[in-house]
C-alpha cells in the first residue's frame, strides 16, 4: 500500500495535461480524486497505527549498495501523510479557479502532482537513501513550481535560490545521513533510532549531526538559511500553500522529529535548535510585522512558525513532542487557508500589497470571514485550534528541559513571538478587509469563486471545530505521532478550557492583550527601522555569493582559457607535475633500484646520447623545418632503441608515427614564416624552461619508480605463456592489443575518433568560413599561433600555381 | 602541394605498393611484428604522400572515401564483434575463433575482425585529420575554389 501510493502518485503526474482539453473548473475536481484517494488510503491505516501497529515495505533497489526503496507508516508518517494528500486535496481543486485563464496550467499539475509523490515519499522512507532522494526530488517540484512563470526575472531567481539553498543543504544532508549509517552500521532509519545510545557515544555524532542540521535548517528556512522562502513567494499562490506553508518546508521538522528519539538530548542537539529555532521564530515575527505584501508577511509567519517547531524539537522538556505535532497540524490549518485566501484576494482585486488593499469585507463578505476566522487561530485567540497549539507550546516552554537562565529565555521568547503573531494577524486583517476601500484595487471587485473557496473553508472549519468536541478524537490521532517522537509514556492532552488557572493560561492571555494593545501602534512598528544591520541580509549575501561565483569563473576561465597555446600547455604541464610529484617524492623511491649499467652496449649508449642532442638541436633551431628535424632524431632514436631491445612493433609504431606527425606538422608550418618570432622575453623563457625541466625530472622519477618497483610480479611472463595457447597468436603485442587488453584499444579508438570530430567541428564547422572565402581580405592565421604573420607573398604565389594542375584535371 | 614531377611519380608508383604493404601488416599481424594500427598508419600514410604530392582535391577525386564515415564505421566495426559475448550470456568482447582456418587466411576469430575496426578507424581519423588541415582556407586560401583573375587576393 505504502509503495503503490507513492509510485501511483508518480505514474499519475502527466494526468494532469489532460487539462489542456478538458473544461477547465472541473478538471481540479477530477484530478483531486488522486490526493483524495490517497488520504482516503492513509486515513484507513489511521485506527491500525492509532493502535500502536507500523507497517513496513520494501523492495531491492541497487541491493549491492544496500539500498532499498524502504518504506513504513507509523503515527509520524500518518500525520504528515494525511496532511500532504489532504491539503493536497484542496490545493488540487483550488488550481483550477485560480489558474482557470493559464494555458500552463496542465504542466501546473504535473509538478503539483510530482511533488506530492516525492513529498509522501520523504515521509514514508525508512531508508535514508530512499529519503534523501524524495528529499532532493521535493526541492527539485519546488523549483519547477516558483519558476512556473519563467519569463519573469523575479520568479526564476526565486525558484534558483529555493534551489540551491535547498539542495545544497540536501547535499550536506546526504553527508551526514551516510555518516549517521556509519555510525549505526545500517541505512534503515528504524535501525538506526534503535541504535541511539552507540551514536551518541559515537566520534561520528558531532559532524553527522551537523550536517543534518545544515540540511533541515535550509529546508526549514531556519535562520540565517530562511531568505529564500520569502523569495519563493513568485510561485502561483497554489505552490505557496501547499509547499512553502503546509508541506515542504516542514520536511526539515519533520526529520529531525524523526531522529529525535536517536540523537536527542546531547548538548549540541539541545543549544543549536533552541538557539537557531529561538532566533528564527523571533526574526519571522518581527519582520512579518514589516511586510507590505500579503503573502510576504504570511511567508515571514511561516518562517516564524518553523522556527517555533524546531525550538520544540530542541530544547525537551515532557510537553514539547506534543506541542510540537500540535503546532504542526495548527499551522497547517491556519496558513494553508490563509495562503489560498490571500491568493483569492489577489486573485479578484489585483494586488498583494497591503497599502493598496482595503475595505474588502463588503466585496468579499465569504473570502473575509474564513480569513478572520483563520487569522484569529494564527493569533491563538480561544476556542480556535490555534489557541489549543499555543498552549501546548507555553507548557511545553515552561516546563522546558534547558538549565536555569535559559529557560526563562526561551519562555521569553515564545512570549514575544505570540504577541507579535497577534499583531500580524490583525496586520492582516485589517489591511485587507477593514477600513476604507484600498486604493490600488481593480475597479469592481466581486467575491472569488466558489470553488475557490472550498479548501479554505475546510481548513477553516477544522480549525474551528476541532477544537469544539474533537480533541479527544485529534489527540488520539496526534498520540501515535508522539510516541514516534519521544519515548511511550508521554500523553498529549489538548484542551479548550483548562481546568485551573496556571501560568501558561496567564501568559496566553496577558501575550493576546499585548498584541492588542500593540495594535495601536502598527503603523509605528511596520515602519521601524530594521533590527539587523543592512548587510546582514540573505538576499544581498545570496547574490553576493552567486556573482562572485561567476565572475570568478569568468576570471578563472580567462586565465586558463586564454587562446594561447604555450599557456594552455603550462597549465596541463604544471597540474601534471603538481599532481605526481609529491606522491612520487614521497613514495616512490623507497627500495629504488638502480638500473644496472652492464648490459649496456655501444649502440644503446650511441642512441641514448642522440636523444639529448636531438632536443637541444631542437630549442636552439632557427627555422621551422630545422625544428622539425630535430625533434625527429629523438623520435627516430627511440625508435631504434626498441629495435635493439626487440620490440619491433613500438619501433615500427614510432617511426610511423615520427613520420605522420612530421606531415601533420609541415602541413600546418608551409604557410607560416620560416624562421621563428622571438615572442617571450627571458624571464619567460627561464620560467618555461623550469616548468620543463621539472615535467622531464618528473617523467624520469616516474620511470625508475616504476623500474624499480618488483613488488608484484610481472605480468609480461603470463602473457607470453597465454598468448599462443589462449590468444592464438604469437605476436604477443599484438594479442595484448586486440585480446587481452582489448578493451583498452576499444577505448582509443574511441578516443581517437572523438578527437577527429573534435578537430573536425573545430575546423570545419565554424560559422564564418564558408561566407569570408572569396572575400578579398589576406588570410589571417588562427588565433592559437600567436604572433604568426601572414603568409609571404612570394609563398602564396607559388601555391596559387601549385595549385592550377589540380584545377585543370 | 609541393609541384614536383619527381615526388608525383613517386607517390603515384608508391600507393598500391602501400596499400598492399598495410594490408600485409594487418593481415600477418597476429603472428609477426605488424597489426591494425600499424597498417593502419601505413594506408593513412600512403593517402596522405598523395595529398602532398597532388592535393586535396585530387585526393578526394581519386579515392572516393568519406574517411569520416570511415573511422566511424572502423569503431562500429570494433565494437559490434564483441557483442557476440554478450548475446551468448558471456562477458562483451570474449574472444570466439572459427574452429578451423579458412584457406588462405588463416585462422579467423573475433579478435582478427577486431583489429580491422582499428586498422578502419586509424586510416579514416589519420587522413581525415591531414584533409582538413590540406583543406583549410585560413591555412590554404586558393586551394579550395576556382579563382578568377581578377579576384585574387592584392596582397597575392
Amino acid at each position: 500500500m505504502l509503495l503503490t501510493s507513492v509510485l501511483v502518485t508518480f505514474a499519475a503526474a502527466p494526468l494532469g495535461l489532460l487539462a489542456r482539453y478538458l473544461p477547465r473548473p472541473p478538471i481540479g475536481w477530477i484530478l483531486a480524486l488522486l490526493p483524495l484517494a490517497a488520504f482516503a488510503a492513509f486515513a484507513a491505516q489511521a485506527p491500525a497505527i492509532i493502535a500502536g501497529e507500523r507497517m513496513s515495505q520494501a523492495i531491492p533497489w541497487v541491493a549491492a549498495m544496500g539500498i532499498e526503496l524502504r518504506f513504513s507508516l507509523d503515527g509520524l508518517s500518518l500525520l504528515f501523510t494525511l496532511l500532504v494528500s489532504g491539503i493536497g486535496t484542496l490545493i488540487f481543486i483550488y488550481t483550477a479557479y485560480y489558474l482557470a485563464g493559464d494555458p500552463g496550467m496542465g504542466r501546473f499539475y504535473v509538478y503539483l502532482t510530482v511533488f506530492m509523490g516525492s513529498m509522501l515519499g520523504l515521509v514514508l522512507a525508512d531508508n535514508v537513501l530512499t529519503l534523501f532522494i524524495f528529499w532532493e526530488l521535493t526541492s527539485v517540484s519546488s523549483y519547477l513550481l516558483v519558476g512556473y512563470k519563467h519569463d519573469y526575472a523575479d520568479a526564476r531567481r526565486g525558484a534558483q535560490m529555493g534551489l540551491l539553498v535547498t539542495v545544497g543543504g540536501g547535499l550536506a544532508l546526504l553527508v551526514g545521513l551516510v555518516l549517521l549509517s556509519t555510525a549505526a552500521g545500517s541505512y534503515t532509519i528504524s535501525e538506526i533510532i534503535a541504535a541511539g545510545e552507540q551514536l551518541r557515544a559515537s566520534s561520528l555524532y558531532t559532524p553527522a549531526l551537523l550536517l543534518i542540521f545544515l540540511g533541515c535548517f535550509t529546508k526549514s528556512a531556519q535562520f540565517p538559511f530562511h531568505f529564500w522562502l520569502p523569495n519563493a513567494m513568485q510561485a502561483p499562490t497554489p505552490a505557496s500553500a501547499y509547499l512553502h506553508s503546509a508541506t515542504m518546508v516542514k520536511a526539515g521538522v519533520y526529520l529531525l522529529a524523526r531522529l529525535h528519539p536517536a540523537l536527542s538530548e546531547t548538548p549540541l542537539w539541545i543549544y543549536t535548535l533552541t538557539s537557531v529555532g529561538a532566533i528564527t521564530m523571533l526574526i519571522g515575527a518581527v519582520v512579518a510585522n514589516r511586510r507590505d505584501d500579503i503573502k510576504g508577511l504570511l511567508a515571514y509567519s511561516t518562517i516564524s512558525k518553523l522556527g517555533t517547531m524546531v525550538l520544540l524539537a530542541g530544547m525537551g522538556g515532557p510537553e514539547a513532542p506534543a506541542a510540537l505535532v500540535a503546532t504542526i497540524l495548527a499551522h497547517a490549518l491556519y496558513k494553508g487557508a490563509l495562503f489560498m485566501l490571500a491568493g483569492a484576494v489577489d486573485h479578484e482585486a489585483g494586488t498583494r500589497s497591503l497599502s493598496q488593499l482595503g475595505g474588502l469585507r463588503r466585496l468579499m463578505p465569504w473570502t473575509a470571514a474564513l480569513a478572520i476566522l483563520s487569522s484569529l487561530s494564527m493569533a491563538g485567540v480561544p476556542i480556535l485550534f490555534g489557541f489549543v497549539a499555543k498552549e501546548e507550546q507555553l507548557y511545553a516552554a515552561v516546563d522546558n528541559g534547558l538549565p536555569a537562565g535559559l529557560d526563562i529565555v526561551v519562555l521569553i521568547a515564545v512570549v514575544t513571538s505570540a504577541v507579535f503573531g497577534v499583531l500580524y494577524a490583525w496586520r492582516l486583517v485589517s489591511g485587507v478587509f477593514f477600513g476604507p476601500l484600498g486604493s490600488g484595487m481593480k475597479a469592481h471587485v466581486h467575491e472569488a469563486p466558489a470553488g475557490m473557496l472550498v479548501g479554505p473553508a475546510v481548513l477553516t472549519t477544522l480549525s474551528v471545530i476541532l477544537p469544539l468536541g474533537l480533541l479527544p478524537a485529534t489527540a488520539a490521532l496526534l498520540q501515535p505521532a508522539v510516541n514516534a517522537i519521544a519515548d511511550d509514556g508521554v500523553k498529549i492532552s489538548l484542551y479548550l478550557i483548562p481546568s485551573e488557572l496556571s501560568l501558561p493560561l496567564i501568559l496566553s492571555m496577558t501575550a493576546l492583550l499585548i498584541g492588542a494593545v500593540l495594535t495601536r501602534f502598527e503603523p509605528q512598528i511596520a515602519a521601524a527601522p530594521s533590527p539587523l544591520p543592512l548587510w546582514f541580509n540573505g538576499d544581498r549575501i545570496y547574490d553576493a555569493a552567486i556573482n562572485g561565483m561567476l565572475q570568478g569563473a569568468t576570471s578563472f576561465t580567462r586565465t586558463l582559457q586564454n587562446g594561447k597555446l604555450r599557456s594552455y600547455m603550462t597549465w596541463a604541464v604544471l597540474a601534471l607535475v603538481a599532481v605526481v610529484m609529491p606522491p612520487l617524492v614521497l613514495f616512490g623511491f623507497n627500495g629504488l633500484v638502480l638500473p644496472n649499467l652492464a648490459g649496456v652496449g655501444p649502440f644503446e649508449l650511441v642512441s641514448a646520447l642522440l636523444i639529448p642532442v636531438g632536443v637541444l638541436a631542437t630549442l636552439r633551431a632557427r627555422s621551422r623545418l630545422g625544428a622539425i628535424i630535430a625533434s625527429s632524431i629523438v623520435g627516430a632514436m627511440i625508435a631504434f632503441l626498441f629495435v635493439i631491445y626487440s620490440a619491433p612493433d613500438l619501433a615500427l609504431t614510432q617511426l610511423l608515427i615520427e613520420t605522420l606527425a612530421t606531415v601533420f606538422l609541415m602541413l600546418l608550418f608551409a604557410v607560416l614564416p620560416v624562421g621563428f618570432e622571438r615572442l617571450t622575453s627571458d624571464s619567460e623563457r627561464a620560467r618555461d624552461g623550469l616548468i620543463a625541466g621539472l615535467a622531464g625530472l618528473m617523467m624520469a622519477g616516474v620511470a625508475f619508480a616504476a623500474a624499480s618497483n618488483m613488488q608484484f610480479a610481472s605480468i609480461s611472463q603470463a602473457f607470453r605463456a597465454e598468448s599462443r595457447s589462449q590468444g592464438f597468436g604469437d605476436n604477443v603485442v599484438n594479442v595484448i592489443l586486440v585480446d587481452f587488453r582489448g578493451f583498452d584499444t576499444m577505448g582509443e579508438i574511441v578516443v581517437l575518433f572523438i578527437a577527429l570530430l573534435g578537430i573536425y567541428a573545430m575546423l570545419r564547422l565554424r560559422p564564418s568560413v564558408e561566407p569570408t572565402r572569396d572575400d578579398e581580405e589576406a588570410p589571417t592565421p588562427p588565433a592559437s599561433l600567436d604572433g604568426a604573420t601572414p603568409p609571404e607573398h612570394g609563398q602564396q604565389e607559388q601555391q596559387e600555381t601549385a595549385s592550377e594542375p589540380w584545377l585543370k584535371a | 602541394m609541393y609541384d614536383s614531377i619527381i615526388l608525383r611519380t613517386v607517390a603515384r608508383l608508391m600507393l598500391p605498393i602501400l596499400l598492399l604493404l598495410s594490408l600485409f601488416m594487418l593481415v600477418r599481424g597476429h603472428n609477426l611484428p605488424g597489426g591494425g594500427f600499424i597498417g593502419g598508419l601505413l594506408a593513412a600514410s600512403a593517402f596522405i604522400l598523395q595529398i602532398i604530392a597532388y592535393g586535396p582535391v585530387h585526393v578526394r577525386r581519386i579515392i572516393p572515401v568519406n574517411f569520416l564515415g570511415l573511422a566511424a564505421v572502423g569503431v562500429i566495426f570494433a565494437a559490434v564483434w564483441g557483442l557476440i559475448g554478450l548475446v551468448t550470456g558471456q562477458a562483451y568482447m570474449l574472444a570466439f575463433w572459427l574452429k578451423e582456418p579458412i584457406p588462405g587466411i588463416g585462422k579467423l576469430g573475433t579478435p582478427v575482425l577486431f583489429d580491422i575496426g582499428v586498422y578502419l578507424t586509424v586510416i579514416g581519423v589519420t587522413t581525415q585529420l591531414a584533409l582538413v588541415l590540406a583543406e583549410e582556407p585560413i591555412l590554404y586560401p586558393l586551394r579550395r575554389r576556382p579563382v578568377s583573375a581578377d579576384r585574387v587576393a592584392p596582397e597575392a
